[in-house]
């Protein structure tokens, strides 16, 4: 029998060689560019996050490139993946198709991998400026964090013997596991973070001191004063306000509650302390009334319907006009009814109605506290943040506001040029944008585990989402595979287009010349 | 089929290849070899394809390549597959790769004695309606209405498109199947059936020309998609000459023929009346090719 010959020996056999050596390039006459697109979920980002370049990477399993992605925008996917409303899922594309992305359980688990893969690296030498943040809310610790990662030492104070503000005393631990939060603060001190907790400023220590000592001070007290309604018994024994209520109850006293409870207000301080109240011993029915509609409650609606499922009874249109007292202590609350027309709110004294209770929970929105100012005589230019500015706002806007703080401060002490502080404004990629005839057509990637499997549902919307069709289409070769992801290779690209043309996400861009 | 799954070493096309920009013949070729290889030997007669394989000693395929004389692709086909059998090598893929010229004109006798005689190898023809390599000139694939450089403005060509399928499924063959770039999974598959039957096995490739058909070239895969969803290039196989099967229809109504005729230079002045007439073509094809596929679920 005649011996085999493979057919590589003959190939080899003629001398022949890879066509590679031709760069065919060279005859471009137009180039394939990746330019990211604006997605509905980075519009609605609260912290600009670049959410589907994260959940790409998640995609693909590279959890340590999704934290690195995450990180630029939002230092605590734990925090936000508990507690933030994620208006980013609100306009998803991939609804139109079957049904939206589940974002927060995907930044909920980076959140929890980077918790659990962290690992105190070698001591670091923090050799920059001294830095103070006050008020160790969302936004003081994000600001901490950011700079904390180029080397500053930061002193972070707080007026009470809880780090973490709002997140520590203002959220219920149903809303975030305290584990977490503590977590994420312990690593902040593993950093070198150092925080200085039970110092008020403007009373233990004035601005003016601090600015003698730190070269940057930021302030994020946050808004704690409690508006109130200025009728009747509001000072009476069983009338709590929703913030002394909801510290008390999340640093884990008991506070005095009494059955029934009344829960005077309509936003999401309001809707924490029914729920909290609703889980104490000894709670058996909570009512919540709110002086406007149920459309117009500044709340988030799905925090709303989760109070109603538990059992919290709402009444609307109702508005309390005194509280009634027995022996200095709650009885029952007087109600009139209200409605709103052109001229704003209007009550109506003639129809009102009564209710007995035991407690009374006020929860008629908080105001900054400009207090802190009285302590400050020098000039200076300041750094502020959080609820100080915004007034009572959400965790996300507090972590943005010190994150764009802290880019701020380190560019005016290395005299960098001023960051760029918002999106670029155009319309977000619509679905009728994307370009779905391939994938409806093709096998895209499927993952079947969680939250994998969740990520690689992404379309992308102007975002690379490594679906690999420009790969599979390239008549020239000229896309290498590189750990997963997929690169232009511009040595053989001849520029037709294609590319370009049938990326479903919209990520190529085609621009004339090489 | 999974994007991911697919490596970069499994590919036998070779960057730096001779192709136009928007080659539907070079994105044909780099799923037939993916799919076959790497145990293949390919027999090319004069077509685009002689020219994007590159000149010697470069080659664009990890695979040998016979060129052969342009009538006699069917013939040395044969050859090279009794030749390897000879030498012990069955396991070797003999593929056969030829234009629209040499398997409707010019080829079209070699292949037909092949198809008769049952030879043992897949015959591929990559179909880009005319005779793209010598500069455009009129095949017998060319569709009705088109323009070529051999029928220029005011003239078209006239009479309809060989319907080579039929004349392969006279033959009887194991397998003919048809295919294109858009749905490289339907071509992969089918690849991959017919290269499990032994016997005489043809394929027919619609892989558009940007320069040929006087379209941007980007619009290869889009071009190559509208022609299935017009059913202008139905997706189908037919085992045995007999039993007919469509593969890789999209769902609803097709799209009207208008649609993939617009954006085509060698369409651009084809008179409403003609479109007409072109897709009343397309629909009799269609509802011919049904019945068959019908007359093929009764007897089953």
């Amino acid at each position: 029998m005649l011996p085999d010959i493979t057919t590589e020996k003959l190939v080899y056999a003629h001398g022949t060689e890879s066509s590679a050596v031709n760069k065919t390039g060279e005859w471009r006459f137009m180039t394939p560019e990746r330019m990211p697109g604006l997605s509905p979920c980075r519009q609605g980002c609260l912290l600009d996050g670049e959410v589907p370049a994260w959940l790409e990477a998640v995609k693909r399993e590279q959890w340590e490139e999704a934290w690195q992605i995450m990180r630029r925008n939002n230092p605590f996917p734990a925090l936000t993946g508990y507690t933030c409303f994620h208006p980013c899922t609100e306009n998803c594309n991939r609804e139109q198709l079957d049904s939206g992305i589940d974002i927060p359980s995907v930044e909920k688990a980076i959140g929890l991998w980077r918790l659990d893969q962290y690992k105190p690296g070698q001591q670091r030498d923090l050799l920059k400026d001294e830095i103070a943040v006050i008020g160790s809310g969302p936004a003081g610790l994000s600001c901490a964090y950011y700079l904390n990662q180029v080397g500053y030492r930061v002193t972070v104070y707080e007026k009470s013997d809880q780090i973490g503000g709002m997140l520590a005393l203002g959220i219920p631990e149903y809303r975030l596991p305290r584990s977490i939060l503590n977590k994420e603060l312990n690593l902040l001190k593993e950093e070198g973070v150092e925080f200085v907790t039970g110092c008020e400023i403007g009373q233990d220590l004035s601005l003016d001191e601090l600015y003698e000592k730190y070269s940057e001070v930021f302030l994020a007290p946050g808004a704690w004063k409690s508006r109130k309604a200025g009728i009747p018994g509001e000072e009476s024994r069983g009338v709590w306000n929703a913030l002394d209520f909801l510290s008390e109850f999340n640093s884990g006293k008991q506070p005095e509650v009494k059955d029934p409870v009344i829960v005077i207000g309509g936003g999401n301080a309001a809707i924490d302390s029914a729920r909290s109240a609703l889980r104490m011993n000894g709670v058996n029915h909570v009512t919540l009334v709110y002086r406007r509609s149920r459309a117009e409650m500044p709340a988030y609606q799905p925090e709303v319907e989760a109070a109603e499922n538990e059992g919290v009874e709402l009444i609307f249109n109702a508005l309390p006009g005194k509280i009634d007292t027995v022996d200095g202590r709650v009885s029952g609350a007087e109600f009139n009814y209200s409605k709103t027309n052109r001229q704003g709110l209007v009550v109506d004294k003639s129809s009102s109605f009564h209710k007995s209770c035991g407690t009374v929970i006020m929860a008629l929105g908080q105001e900054q506290d400009s207090s802190i100012f009285s302590s400050l005589e020098k000039d200076v230019s300041f750094y502020a943040g959080g609820d100080l500015v915004t007034g009572p706002a959400t965790v996300s806007e507090a972590i943005r506001a010190g994150r764009i703080a802290a880019e701020a401060m380190i560019a005016r002490l290395e005299n960098l040029p001023e960051p760029e502080l918002c999106l670029p404004v155009e319309d977000p990629i619509s679905f009728e944008d994307l370009y779905l005839e391939a994938s409806v057509n093709l096998e895209i990637k499927d993952q079947q585990e969680m939250p994998e499997k969740e990520a690689s549902r992404c379309l992308g919307c102007g975002t690379c989402n490594s679906c690999g069709i420009c790969y599979l289409f390239c008549p020239d070769m000229a896309i290498d595979i590189v750990d997963g992801r997929y690169e232009l290779n511009l040595d053989y690209c001849k520029g037709c287009g294609i590319c370009y043309r049938e990326c479903p996400s919209r990520a190529l861009i085609l621009k004339g010349g090489k | 089929m999974r994007i991911d799954e697919y490596k970069q070493e499994s590919e036998m096309l070779n960057p730096g290849h001779n192709a136009c920009p928007g080659c539907g013949a070079a994105l044909a070729v780099r799923y037939l070899t993916r799919a076959l290889g790497p145990n293949l030997a390919i027999v090319l007669t004069a077509s685009c394809w002689s020219i994007i394989s590159g000149m010697p000693p470069l080659t664009a395929l990890k695979c040998p390549i016979l060129h052969c004389p342009f009538p006699s692709a069917g013939s040395v086909g044969s050859g090279l597959r009794r030749g390897l059998n000879a030498r012990g090598q069955h396991n070797t893929t003999v593929v056969v790769l030829a234009g629209d010229g040499g398997t409707f004109d010019i080829g079209l006798q070699a292949l037909s004695g092949a198809a008769q005689r049952n030879e043992d190898y897949l015959f591929v023809c990559y179909d880009n309606e005319a005779y793209m390599n010598t500069g455009m000139q009129t095949s017998s694939a060319t569709p009705f209405g088109a323009r070529t450089n051999t029928a220029p403005y005011p003239l078209f060509k006239e009479g309809q498109k060989k319907d080579i399928m039929q004349i392969m499924a006279a033959h009887g063959i194991p397998y003919a199947a048809t295919a294109t770039v858009a749905f490289p999974d339907d071509m992969e598959r089918k690849l991959k059936k017919a290269q499990e039957i032994r016997g005489f096995r043809f394929m027919h490739i619609l892989s558009p020309c940007p320069p040929g058909w006087g379209t941007d070239s980007s619009d290869t895969i889009h071009l190559s998609r509208l022609a299935v969803n017009t059913g202008f290039f139905p997706l189908y196989e037919i085992v045995n000459g007999v039993s007919w099967k469509m593969t890789c229809q999209p769902e609803g109504k097709r799209t009207p023929l208008k649609e993939y005729l617009q954006n085509q230079r060698r369409f651009k002045q084809m008179e409403d009346l003609r479109i007409e007439a072109l897709q009343e073509e397309v629909d009799h094809d269609w509802e011919a090719l049904q019945e068959k596929i019908e007359a093929t679920k009764c007897s089953d």
